[in-house]
Order: structure tokens, then C-alpha cells, then sequence
């Protein structure tokens, strides 16, 4: 039966696969609903959601197949914002450098986080819990415990808001070009290679002369400074940065990862599987609130599937 | 009267793991009220035979008999229950705990279903004073005892069990000669006392103060049983040796002399585990170490590989010194050093990756251009290690853990020859595969030495040590005891050396 599909389909991730189904299953679900589910401008719609979270999730999944996780990034997400929205209030210059300055509180964030993982062998769990602290209450100092003012520059709304290409929301471009980079990195660099086997064996990783500490660090960064990015696309979509944008992240990210196939304990899953993760979790979103579902019922049933999808992929791995 | 005194009958015991016979009907008899003491060198089926008795494994044939009728041992703590402990070589305290909650750890006394810690200090202190180490307090955690104490700990919480069978497995190997001979008093007491004891020691002047029974195991079987005292050291060696030959190995080129060394090791320590190490290594050499098992062969490999911190000593190459202090540096353009670890699933591989992933991992420096891999680049030099090695892959995109044991160990090493290194490190590379392999690893490694590399060879085969080595270091407790050059290199010598007989153990026993 195997031995007739399409050699692609094959080679596919039977985790990618049951994340696609289900996408197109949730589809049909609401499109019973509602035929509206299943008209253009609320596809698009749904894909200009998920990329915020895409952008975000590609980093969590960075950390998760090294076999670790950033538990950091509520705060790296605010932090990124308000600090891309307060570099706005110094002129001109302060505006042009609005975003790359977010972006580098972000990777602030990760090197601290990555510094603590790696070198002082903090586990990742506790460590970048702790930072998540640690920004919260540099943000509250810097903001004196209220919502900032500063508003979101020019540029940093019309990359959330804008299309340069018409139909095609820019925050959807920014998500497929990062996609795209880490699609890359992972297939086609040593970088790449080296976080999966880090991943697999940490140990074989090390005897093999790859400096591992080097890599983890880096991956944490990359992460931190993703997070960020996808602060500051939302404070561009918001036009505002806010002290707890970031706390709606955290579950979602993980989730959209492993519900993807990336292995929690690190070491296996592509990106592809991540791409439906996020699309699974935000249709998953969007599905409950238009059926005005209280919030708690939505809490539970989204808390429920994510439970529910992890059973079914702890069922196929050990298949194997 | 002499059939009474039989408390414990193992007959035609075999066991096999995997492709590998660990034991081939397999017999041993113990009596009451005697010592009988285990020979063998590495991997002759002692320590499986052991693992039997005291319910870790269970065999896959053979009769065991307690009293004369016959008993199984599905889990260790059935085995307890019939009075067989074992104290094993490794240590199995939990160093957070006390010693009295790690002598009574199994089984602690209890009242109103919570442990009752006065009766347990008692119980303990008691077992600790049968040892002869009354001065270990019960309470002190087991993480603040020198190994040494740990050991006696160890022994102690072994007779808390009450024990009818002892069993001892280089229970003396951490000892100070002043508790080696408190231990041999409790045994002798334990002796009167009609225990039946099993001891297995590496050192022979132990067993012959102790022994009163002698049996020598050799390729998974008991080939001799006799009456300690019966026989001479020498021939007590010839038993242990004694098997035949039917790997073919490569035949050694004549030595070049004068060479400059590739690698000079000079006074080498590591904590207490490495003492004072010296060698040099020449291009086209193939150096062995050899030595019982775990006597610091590994931690010198690791050491020059950079791996262990706060190694002390010069390491030159090329006449010049250089520090090493990651295996990143050590495989570096001016060092080019490789290793190919002991285990392969866990140090050499990343199982669920692919055989290209796995071969190119340690060359990834070389193969990418800014980062980016170089697939071409790749491909070619993969493509040439899976013919050099002739490893044997459906395709280079399936998991290495599909391969066959022996294509998975080509694969760690070609991984390695990817770089060309040119000193190269082998920490017991034939070990659990198939004697075809074996083979081409021999050949393999002669080839690499005429091309001008430098490898440093740890086996516990004493065998492949003889067929493949220019030179061997024997290593006892983390010093090199004995170099043997050329035609020195026989299983005589090796054993000879490696049990450190005889006059090296008395000046030991002197110096401690």
C-alpha cells in the first residue's frame, strides 16, 4: 500500500500529515457551520494570523530540536515590541532603527538564555523561565508599571499591516521569508545538521568535535530575536506595544511545534510540520471564537485538542 | 558428607547476547564454609556467570540448584531472598543518603509502615561492625565517604542481607591494603560461619592468601577446577590463555626507526585515575594498550582527545606542545586527531539520523563553504568512504541504526577518516561485531598506518592486540606497567603484565 504513494508523500512525516488532515477537517467542520470558512478573504485572513504566531513558532522550534525549550518568550515578545515602539520616540533616527533595535533586545534575551544553557548548564526550562522574569520586570521599571503610549512607527505598521504585493498581507510575506531562511538553514548548513544531531545525541555531537555549546547559544539568539520579530509585526498590526502581547504566545508556539512532529525531546522534525502546526492552531482559534464559544469552553476544548493531538503522535512514535 | 556440603550447583549454564556467546554450558559448584575464587581474563564469561547467580540476567540454558533443588532467579531481589548477594564492582550507593539508609535500602525496618531509624541505625551499625569498619558513622551521607569507605559500605549493606551465598566481584579493587586485610578477616569469619563465598579478583596474591577452590573460566566456559595452592601462577596463566587463533591479521611491516613522533605524551596524570603516563606515537605505527579492563585505557584516550578537564602533563605534536582542551581543537588542521569512541550507539552515532548525516558530521568544517554544505563535495567523499570501508546501506538516506552492527562501526570510523587524520584514536572498535568485520577493521588500520598515520589502539582482546600491534602499553591502575615491542608481544607477556605479577604488586602493596 505504502509501495504505490508518490515517493514524496512517503518520505513525508506521518505527524505532517495527520497535521494537514486535520486542518482540512477543521475546514470542514466550520464550513458546515458556516460556508463562510471556506471563502478567500477568510483563508487570508487566517493565514495573516498565523503568521505571527509562524514567525514566533520558528524559533521555538530552533530551541525544541536541540531538545530544549524558551519558555521566554511572552517577555521577548514584549520586550521586542516596546522596545522597537520607544526607539520610535528619539526622532527620525530613532524611527529608522525601530525595528533592528527590538529585534536586538531579542537576541539579548536569547544570549542570556543560551549563555545560561549552555555554558552553566542551567536546564533550559528553569533559565529561560527566569529571563522571562527577568525582562518582565525590566519592562515594568522602563514603562513605571503602565501600558507605554508609544505608538508603532510607519514602517513597522505597514510591515503588519501592508501589502506590497496586492492581496498578499506583507506579515504573510515576512513569515514565508523567514520560513524560507530556516527551511534553508536547517537542510543545507552545518548549523543546521549540527542542531539536529545535538538534538539526537548530544553527546556523539560532542566527541564528533562540534563545538555544541557554540550552536545552542546561537540557536537560543535566533530565537529570542524571532520572538521579538513577531513583537513588533504585532505591535505594527495593533499600532501599539502592550506589557502582555506576548503571554497569548507561549502555549500556541509549543503547541503548533510539536503538534507539527517536531519531537519535544529535540532531534527530529522538519519545518514543514511546523507550517501546518500553525495553521492547525489558529484555525483551531478562530473555529471556537466565531462559534462564540464562551472563553472558558474555548480554553478547555483547545487545551483538550492539543492533549488529544499529542496522544495520537505519542501512538505513532512508538510504532516505530 | 562431601555431597552435603553442596550449597549451590550451576550446570551447563549458556547465555547469549545478541550474536555474541557470553557462555557455553557453563558449570560451577559451590560448598559451604569454602572461598572459591573466579579466573579469567576480560570477557571470558565471568562476570555474566555472576549476573546469573544473583538474578540480573537470566540464562538462556542450564539448571541452577540451591540445597539440591533446582531454583530460578527472575529479578535480583528473588535472588536475595534465597541468600544469594552479590557486591558488585561498581558501586550501588546512592550518595545523597546515609549509610544507614543505603545499607537497609531495599528493605528498611518499619513501624506503623514508616522506616523505623533507630532500628535501622542499629541494624546497620551492626552490619558495619561485622565488617570491621566501626568507624563509619550510620549517619554520615555516602557522598562524604572517600571511595574507599564507600566500598566497605558497600560490603557491609551486602551482609545486612544476611547472606548464605556471598559473591564478590573486584570488591577489593578500591581498597587500601589496611581494609583489604579487615575485608580478608571478615571473609575468613564469614568462611567459619559456613557461607558459601564467591570471589573474583584480578590479583593473584589475594586469591592465593584466600582461595580455598580456584575455578578458571576461558571463552564463556569453566575449563578447570582445582584446589587453591595446586597450581603455579604460570600455569594458572596457560588456562587462562589457551585459545585458538582464526582471525587472519595483516602482517606487520619492519619497524622504521628513528622517526620523529608524531604524538609524545609525557608524564600524563588525571586526578587518581591516571598517573604518570608517558609514550610516543610515530607515523606509520600502530600502538596497542592493553591491561584488564578499566585500568584508565579509556580516561588516557579521552584525556588526549581533550575531553577531561584538569589533565596534567605535556602533549606534543610534532615536537611542538600543544594544549588540547576540546575535541574540537583536537581534530584541527595542526592537530588531526580522531576518536573513535567506545560506544558506538551512544558516542559515535546519532541512531535516528541518516548514514550521510552520520558520515559527514565530523567533517561538516571542511564540506561547507561559509556554512552552506557543499553537497558535490559531500556526495564525492562519501561516496569514497562507503567504498574504502565497503559499508553495506540500502541507500545513504536511511537511519544508520538500520545498519547491521558492523556496518554501523565502519560508519563511526569512516566518519572519521573523512578528515584524514593523521593521529588516530581507537577505543575498542571490534568489540560485539562479526568476525568479517573485525577483519577489515585490521586490515583497514594497517593500511592507514602505511600511509602514514598514527594510531593508538585500545582492545580487550589480547589477540588483536598481538596481530595488529607494533607496540603495547600495559596499563594497571592508571599507569603503563609495561611496554612491549615486536616479538615481545605475546598473550604470555600481555597477561603476565597485565596481572602485574609479581614483583610489581608487592612494591605496590609496599607504597599504599
Amino acid at each position: 500500500m505504502t509501495e504505490r504513494m508518490p515517493s514524496f508523500v512517503r518520505r513525508l512525516d506521518r505527524a505532517v500529515v495527520i497535521a494537514f488532515a486535520c486542518i482540512v477537517l477543521l475546514l470542514i467542520l466550520g464550513s458546515l457551520y458556516s460556508s463562510s470558512f471556506l471563502s478567500p478573504e477568510y483563508l487570508l485572513q487566517q493565514l495573516k494570523v498565523a503568521s505571527f504566531l509562524g514567525v514566533i513558532a520558528t524559533g521555538m522550534m530552533l530551541v525544541i530540536l536541540l531538545g530544549q525549550i524558551d519558555l521566554s518568550v511572552p517577555w521577548a515578545v514584549s520586550t521586542g515590541a516596546m522596545m522597537a515602539c520607544a526607539a520610535a520616540a528619539y526622532g527620525d533616527v530613532g524611527a529608522a532603527f525601530a525595528i533592528p533595535f527590538g529585534i536586538l533586545c531579542g537576541v539579548a534575551i536569547g544570549v542570556v538564555n543560551g549563555l545560561g544553557v549552555a555554558y552553566l548548564r542551567i536546564p533550559s526550562m528553569i533559565m529561560t523561565l527566569a529571563t522571562n522574569a527577568v525582562a518582565q520586570g525590566a519592562m515594568v521599571v522602563y514603562t513605571g508599571g503602565f501600558s507605554p503610549q508609544d505608538s508603532a512607527t510607519g514602517a513597522m505598521r505597514f510591515l503588519a499591516t501592508g501589502s506590497i504585493i496586492p492581496g498578499i498581507p506583507n506579515v504573510v510575506i515576512i513569515w514565508a521569508l523567514v520560513g524560507a531562511g530556516m527551511v534553508f538553514v536547517l537542510t543545507r548548513t552545518s548549523f543546521g545538521r549540527c542542531v539536529y544531531g545535538i538534538g539526537n545525541r548530544e553527546r556523539a555531537a560532542y566527541l564528533s568535535g562540534i563545538n555544541t555549546r557554540r550552536i545552542v547559544m546561537i540557536a537560543f539568539a535566533v530565537a529570542g530575536g524571532l520572538s521579538a520579530l513577531g513583537g513588533i509585526l504585532l505591535a505594527g498590526y495593533a499600532s501599539k506595544a502592550a506589557q502582555s502581547m506576548g503571554d497569548a504566545y507561549l502555549l500556541p508556539a509549543i503547541a503548533a511545534v510539536v503538534l507539527g512532529g517536531t519531537s519535544i525531546i529535540g532531534g527530529r522534525g522538519s519545518y514543514l510540520g511546523t507550517i501546518a502546526g500553525v495553521i492547525l492552531i489558529t484555525l483551531l482559534q478562530s473555529i471556537l471564537s466565531v462559534m462564540q464559544m464562551p472563553e472558558a469552553g474555548r480554553q478547555i476544548i483547545y487545551g483538550l485538542v492539543i492533549i488529544v493531538m499529542l496522544l495520537l503522535y505519542g501512538r505513532t512514535a512508538a510504532e516505530r | 558428607m562431601q555431597q552435603s556440603d553442596d550449597l549451590f550447583r550451576m550446570e551447563g549454564i549458556s547465555k547469549r547476547y545478541g550474536g555474541v556467546r557470553a557462555l557455553e554450558q557453563a558449570s560451577l559448584t559451590l560448598k559451604a564454609g569454602r572461598i572459591h575464587a573466579l579466573l579469567g581474563e576480560n570477557g571470558a564469561g565471568k562476570s555474566t556467570l555472576i549476573k546469573i547467580m544473583s538474578g540480573v540476567v537470566s540464562p538462556d540454558q542450564g539448571t541452577m540448584l540451591m540445597d539440591g533443588q533446582p531454583v530460578t532467579f527472575p529479578s535480583p531481589a528473588a535472588a536475595n531472598d534465597a541468600g544469594v548477594v552479590c557486591v558488585f564492582q561498581e558501586l550501588s550507593l546512592i550518595p545523597e543518603l546515609s549509610v544507614a539508609d543505603n545499607i537497609m535500602v531495599s528493605r528498611p525496618p518499619t513501624r506503623f509502615g514508616m522506616i523505623d531509624r533507630r532500628a535501622q541505625r542499629q541494624i546497620a551499625e551492626e552490619a558495619l561492625a561485622r565488617t570491621g569498619a566501626s568507624d563509619i558513622h550510620p549517619l554520615a551521607l555516602v557522598k562524604d565517604l572517600p571511595l574507599s569507605r564507600r566500598q566497605m559500605v558497600e560490603i557491609a549493606k551486602a551482609l545486612a542481607r544476611k547472606p548464605r551465598i556471598l559473591i564478590l566481584d573486584e570488591a577489593t579493587s578500591a581498597l587500601t591494603a589496611g581494609d583489604v586485610r579487615k575485608v580478608f578477616e571478615v571473609l575468613k569469619r564469614l568462611r567459619n560461619e559456613r557461607l558459601a563465598l564467591l570471589y573474583i579478583s584480578h590479583r593473584m596474591n589475594e586469591i592465593a592468601e584466600l582461595a580455598d577452590d580456584c575455578t578458571v573460566f576461558r571463552n564463556g566456559s569453566n575449563v578447570a577446577s582445582y584446589p587453591a595452592g595446586t597450581k603455579s601462577d604460570e600455569d594458572v596463566i596457560e588456562m587462562m590463555i589457551g585459545r585458538e587463533y582464526h582471525s587472519a591479521y595483516p602482517s606487520k611491516p619492519e619497524p622504521v626507526p628513528d622517526k620523529k613522533p608524531v604524538l609524545d605524551v609525557q608524564n600524563l596524570s588525571w586526578g587518581d585515575r591516571l598517573h604518570d603516563i608517558s609514550f610516543s606515537l610515530k607515523a606509520g605505527e600502530i600502538v596497542g594498550l592493553g591491561g584488564l579492563d578499566g585500568q584508565g585505557q579509556r580516561d588516557l584516550l579521552l584525556a588526549l582527545f581533550g575531553v577531561l578537564r584538569d589533565v596534567k602533563g605535556t602533549v606534543l605534536v610534532d615536537g611542538e606542545p600543544v594544549r588540547i582542551e576540546s575535541p574540537t581543537q583536537a581534530r584541527d588542521h595542526g592537530i588531526g586527531m580522531a576518536l573513535i569512541p567506545e560506544d558506538r550507539k551512544t558516542e559515535g552515532l546519532m541512531l535516528p539520523m541518516t548514514v550521510r548525516e552520520n558520515l559527514s558530521f565530523a567533517a561538516l568544517d571542511q564540506l561547507a563553504k561559509s556554512g552552506v554544505i557543499d553537497g558535490k563535495k559531500e556526495q564525492t567523499l562519501i561516496d569514497r568512504m562507503m567504498k574504502l570501508l565497503s559499508i553495506k546501506a540500502g541507500n545513504l538516506d536511511v537511519p544508520v541504526g538500520t545498519l547491521s552492527g558492523g556496518n554501523q562501526q565502519k560508519v563511526v570510523i569512516a566518519k572519521w577518516l573523512m578528515r584524514s587524520p593523521r593521529i588516530v584514536l581507537l577505543n575498542d572498535p571490534t568489540r560485539g561485531i562479526d568476525v568479517g568485520t573485525k577483519q577489515e577493521i585490521y586490515q583497514l588500520l594497517r593500511r592507514l598506518a602505511d600511509e602514514g598515520a598514527a594510531i593508538l589502539f585500545y582492545s580487550t582482546d589480547y589477540a588483536e592486540l598481538i596481530g595488529c600491534c607494533d607496540k603495547v602499553l600495559v596499563l594497571y591502575d592508571g599507569a603503563v606497567k609495561r611496554q612491549l615491542v615486536g616479538s615481545e608481544i605475546t598473550e604470555h607477556a600481555l597477561l603476565a603484565s597485565a596481572l602485574n605479577l609479581p614483583e610489581a604488586e608487592r612494591v605496590q602493596e609496599l607504597a599504599s
